[in-house]
């Protein structure tokens, strides 16, 4: 009888969770995950990498140089999109008037080819870049690095005239909440 | 004896949500809430703090806050800090730009991490990507 409610019990507690609910997507209660890239990390990098771009020479103009996004390669064993990188740059450079950034959609370059006169600019720059990934482990403790490297290449010279690496290492022996 | 499981029992089969909800509120009780602290920069130069959370107050120091533009014409403030404490501090930083009449026109969404080991300073660089963006709004947490 007493093995039977035990047992009863164990399975309870086992059954005991954290209901589902919405966060804020920028908030500091977000899963952080050992074993993939964050959302949280994709804000991180991006962020501190869009505000050392903006410092950069090549932004030292009043008029919105011209730019065309490059190769992003994941070299992480993630699989995800790079543009959840890249958006956190190009968006609000874009939405601020700061950059003109040329997009290759295929609806648009049929219309524009119909239009008379129309022509696409000259791409002053293309941003490249690659995400790299690193892992150690001590004991149980595993520690997971993800590096984001990115290049602002002149197209005229082929030279960098920007370049950033932003790493995001996060540790521990399982998964949590929280920064 | 045999009432002990009974009970045991009982008490989880009321429910696992009650209990954890019981347990937040207590440690909500017992842990100060979390609160933002901000240094709003001002036209003529200085700077205003608005300490919302004395905890952090009494450890981070605010040494300097200085404001200029980029030869595009764009703001960029730096604001220095320094850990006054014993221990490293984790602090989580964002920022906000205000027009000339204090109208929001930008601002970092997400929270940066940042670690303050003991007597360390940092320095913390906004750089405005409107034009209209006069003065920066610091916010600031602790973890």
């Amino acid at each position: 009888m007493n093995k039977t409610l035990l047992l009863a019990s164990a399975l309870l507690i086992v059954g005991c969770g954290t209901p589902a609910s919405y966060k804020d997507p920028n908030g500091r209660d977000l899963v952080v995950s050992l074993e993939k890239v964050n959302i949280q990390d994709f804000a991180t990098a991006g962020s501190a990498m869009l505000q050392s771009m903006v410092q950069s020479k090549a932004f030292d103009r009043k008029d919105p140089p011209v730019l065309q996004l490059g190769q992003i390669l994941n070299d992480t064993t993630n699989n995800f999109d790079t543009s959840l990188l890249l958006s956190k740059i190009t968006m609000p450079l874009v939405n601020a008037g700061r950059i003109q950034l040329i997009e290759s959609d295929p609806v648009a370059s049929a219309a524009r080819t119909a239009t008379p006169g129309a022509k696409v600019p000259t791409p002053e720059f293309v941003l490249k870049g690659k995400i790299l990934e690193d892992r150690a482990n001590a004991g149980r403790t595993r520690q997971a690095s993800y590096i984001f490297q990115l290049t602002l290449v002149d197209v005229r010279t082929s030279l960098a005239v920007w370049a950033k690496e932003e790493t995001v290492t996060k540790a521990g022996s399982k998964n949590s909440v929280g920064f | 004896m045999k009432a002990t499981p009974f009970i045991f029992a009982a008490a989880l089969l009321v429910g696992c949500t009650s209990v954890i909800k019981t347990a937040d509120k207590v440690e909500r009780g017992l842990t100060p809430p979390d609160a933002i602290n901000y240094v709003t920069t001002k036209a003529d130069g200085t700077f205003v703090v608005q300490m919302n959370d004395t905890r952090i107050g009494n450890k981070i120091e605010l040494l300097a806050a200085r404001k200029s533009k980029t030869p595009g014409g764009f703001a960029v403030v730096q604001f220095d800090f320094r850990n006054g404490a014993f221990l490293g501090q984790n602090i989580n930083v964002s920022f906000e730009w205000l027009s000339a009449n204090g109208q929001v026109t930008e601002r970092q969404d997400n929270w940066v991490p940042t670690l303050l080991e003991p007597g360390a300073i940092k320095t913390v660089t906004a750089t405005a990507l409107k034009a209209e963006s006069a003065e920066c709004r610091l916010r600031l947490i602790s973890r």
